[in-house]
């Protein structure tokens, strides 16, 4: 499945740029959010501050790059399905 | 090796006192129960889900957390054990446990038989009592914590649990000037708060910088009680202690 990103500023009170994940037809999957490097957990990765539908769950991880992302959220759309 | 803890330290006395009062024969059957010492370094399962013990474990010193896990290997911490505690209390009259106890830091442990325990109790039947009051406040705690969890909001819930544990640590003299040791990484405080370690991190940072705690390494300092108190909605009653703000 392929993707669509677009950037987008998230008033989260800590680290504001993010990407929205559309998947083909332009539903929005997820948001993602670049941790800044004052994070103390995982600072510079990309955490899934909200998913809709399938990716919506308790479960919110932290990946090294938009890639992993992706791929991430790849596998969790074809797992459920 | 089978000792006696040194009685005036013997934390489970201090423990059970805070919520309940002992005459001095009581105090010293209490003091001479028979435990095996051991030291278990961190991060070891005391036991699993699925042990039937025929001993319990009083935790004379460190923490230790109480968790149960999902079907996906997610960890739940459901209580965190601190000196005095017995984590498995409830071992002594269910056969089979439900549930897993791991230390978190290096823990003084003194194991008593079940044995040793029952005849304590036939024969002291007020020390059953402060066992079974005990073991209700522990339920309290657990309802409290479902409120905390299941409704508060991330800022307001980790000052709920920090006010909680410096009045828990408060009455076995762990915490003085609303101060205290809290040993817990920022993981296992999303595993106990079902918050994402992101997420934790972040309510942190915010409580910091609003000036409602400072840490320092494992050190929690908390420069307005009340405040802290009053953003956590902390209402020690459910504690149930003698004596009632004990941080103070």
């Amino acid at each position: 499945m392929s993707f669509t990103l677009q950037p987008v500023q998230v008033a989260t009170g800590f680290d504001k740029a993010g990407m929205m994940v559309f998947d083909e037809e332009q539903r929005l999957l997820a948001v993602l959010v670049h941790l800044s490097d004052k994070n103390e957990v995982a600072p510079g990765q990309w955490y899934l501050e909200a998913g809709f539908g399938r990716l919506d769950g308790i479960n919110r991880p932290t990946f090294a790059d938009l890639d992993a992302a992706q791929e991430w959220i790849s596998q969790r759309l074809a797992h459920r399905s | 090796m089978h000792a006696s803890f040194p009685s005036q330290d013997n934390p489970l006395i201090q423990k059970v006192e805070s919520v309940f009062t002992f005459t001095g024969d009581e105090r010293q059957a209490l003091k001479a129960l028979p435990m095996q010492l051991a030291v278990i370094k961190e991060n070891e399962d005391l036991m699993r889900e699925g042990d039937r013990p025929s001993r319990c474990c009083l935790l004379l010193s460190g923490f230790t957390g109480t968790y149960k896990v999902s079907g996906g290997g997610k960890r739940q911490i459901v209580n965190f054990g601190i000196a005095g505690d017995i984590p498995d209390l409830h071992s002594l009259h269910l056969g089979v446990l439900d549930n897993s106890v791991r230390t978190l830091t290096t823990c003084q442990i003194g194991f008593i038989t079940h044995e040793d325990l029952r005849d304590l109790c036939e024969r002291y039947p007020r020390i059953t009592a402060a066992f079974w009051r005990e073991t209700l406040i522990e339920g309290a705690i657990f309802r409290e914590w479902m409120l905390n969890i299941g409704r508060r909001e991330a800022y307001s819930r980790i000052a709920h649990f920090f006010c909680e544990m410096l009045v828990r640590l408060g009455a076995v003299g762990l915490a003085e000037d609303h101060a205290c040791d809290l040993p817990i990484t920022q993981a296992e405080l999303g595993e106990a708060l079902g918050l994402t370690t992101v997420h934790v991190n972040r309510v942190l940072q915010q409580m910091r910088a609003d000036g409602l705690i400072e840490t320092k390494g494992a050190r929690l300092i908390v420069p307005d009680w009340d405040r802290l108190k009053e953003v956590g909605e902390f209402k020690p009653l459910y504690l149930q202690l003698e004596q009632e703000d004990f941080a103070v």
